[in-house]
């Protein structure tokens, strides 16, 4: 395994940043998994030196500027994720690939119940079913990028 | 020492500088007062368009790929379909342009009789043709971006039309870009007209299925299914006239006091690029109905509707 470095997480968090700006419209927007909360929960999960609260946060602030919605939103539950996902590190290490991918699910899923219910104090109304797609595409996205062995010894590099 | 403690805990091994409930502390605060400066004191106005300009070089990346899909698609474009459509084209521009000429003569001539009543010419706006780069990226909201921004002259609250009707109005102006909040998004309205019997109303958009409401409309109003809505022209922000949406479905409940009407908007909303970004004509706007950038764009159509 070699050491990795800051500059690593950085890049790779920009390339989802693009990931993210691509021109996704209509079903894919609606499928479109979140690359960005990925890579920065892969690089939490991994490297919580390198990666903290302090870069989801970063991370979502960027976001929040591409969506052009209430700003500092997705700084939130970026930031929000990113605590819980920090504060259990230290048991991933026990979990199999199942697991694993259980409990980036259920992070995915807290993202996305945290920005509803920002997104519902501002005042926008109640999405359907739909809204929680991305959590399984993202889910299914990190299991595909496991199983491709991107991620043993390369870091992962999701497009 | 407290440090001391933490030392002897394994949890506590690699942990560097504060605690993470200290970071998220300091990062959720951090984000809370961002949002109340947003939302309340709109003080980010001027930074966040400053870091769009930013993102602009990043947005061209990530739009690469369609661009290049669309110059191949257009390069594989066959001979046959280029003839075919270069008929079809000629044709139709032969037909507008018979057209055009009718309409050339009576605008001559309704100006004509507008002079000899004293009334204000009536000012044809200028407009810009702009380019949809993507839609919002909030699947919440309906919005697209285009690529005119307040560098060529776009400021917020103009009316975006495309061929066949009102799309929606600027609400946010970048340097290069703006953001459209289409009809169809919830905080939209948009005063219009029945074209059969110059019936007033504001449409409001409906936030969901692409459908606009017109809420507020006694169950006894003469609306029909199948009823032509069009721009009031009321507001001084979009022309008279232009189509908005037809009535699609109305409801009468004995319990409620409204009619419950939905109607579809006339103009392509998910299938142009292409639009027209039309200044507001300051004959039009008496008062200055200028918006401002942070005015949400329902209260500033709410705000020109009221005027006397």
């Amino acid at each position: 395994m070699r050491p990795i470095s800051l500059k690593l997480v950085y890049f790779t968090l920009l390339l989802a940043f693009i990931c993210h700006l691509l021109p996704w419209a209509g079903f894919g927007l609606m499928l479109r998994p979140d690359f960005v909360l990925l890579v920065a929960l892969y690089w939490m999960l991994r490297a919580p030196h390198l990666c903290n609260i302090g870069t989801a946060w970063l991370a979502g602030l960027a976001i929040d500027l591409a969506s052009g919605g209430l700003f500092g939103q997705y700084a939130l539950a970026y930031a929000f994720t990113a605590f819980v996902a920090v504060s259990y590190q230290r048991r991933l290490a026990l979990f199999n690939i199942w697991q694993q991918a259980g409990y980036v699910f259920l992070l995915l899923l807290l993202t996305q119940l945290t920005l509803l219910v920002l997104k519902l104090f501002a005042g926008y109304e109640a999405p359907g079913w739909h809204y929680f797609l991305p959590s399984v595409s993202g889910v299914l996205l990190w299991q595909l990028a496991v199983f491709s062995r991107l991620s043993s010894n390369h870091p992962k590099h999701q497009s | 020492m407290p440090r001391a403690m933490e030392h002897q805990h394994p949890q506590a091994f690699f942990v560097r500088g504060p605690s993470a409930f200290a970071r998220l502390l300091l990062f959720a605060a951090l984000s809370i007062a961002l949002m109340a400066a947003d939302s309340r004191l709109h003080y980010l106005i001027e930074i966040r368009q400053g870091f769009v300009a930013l993102l602009q070089p990043l947005q061209m990346i990530a739009n690469l790929p369609t661009v290049l899909y669309g110059n191949v698609r257009e390069q594989m474009v066959s001979r046959q379909t280029l003839l075919e459509d270069n008929r079809r084209l000629s044709l139709e521009a032969l037909q507008q342009n018979a057209q055009l000429q009718r309409l050339r003569a009576l605008q001559e001539e309704n100006d004509h009789l507008r002079s000899l009543l004293g009334a204000a010419q009536s000012i044809s706006q200028p407009a810009k043709l702009g380019e949809i780069t993507h839609t919002g990226r909030d699947p919440f909201t309906h919005k697209v971006v285009v690529n005119l921004g307040s560098q060529q002259g776009i400021i917020a609250g103009q009316a975006v039309v495309d061929g066949a009707g009102v799309i929606g109005q600027v609400t946010r102006v970048y340097p290069f870009s703006s953001e459209v909040t289409l009809i169809t998004d919830k905080d939209l309205a948009i005063p219009v007209q029945a074209e059969r019997n110059s019936l007033r109303a504001i449409a409001f958009g409906h936030g969901r299925d692409n459908t606009i409401d017109l809420p507020y409309l006694p169950a006894n109003v003469d609306i029909r299914e199948g009823d032509v809505l069009v721009t009031s022209g009321i507001d001084g922000i979009y022309p008279m006239g232009l189509a908005v949406a037809k009535v699609t479905r109305i409801e009468r409940t004995p319990d409620s006091p409204f009619a419950h009407i939905v109607c579809k908007p006339a103009a392509g909303i998910e299938n142009h690029r292409q639009v027209l970004l039309i200044a507001a004509s300051s004959a039009a706007t008496p008062t200055g109905a200028v918006i401002s950038s942070n005015t949400k764009p329902s209260e500033a159509a709410r705000h020109a509707t009221h005027k006397p």
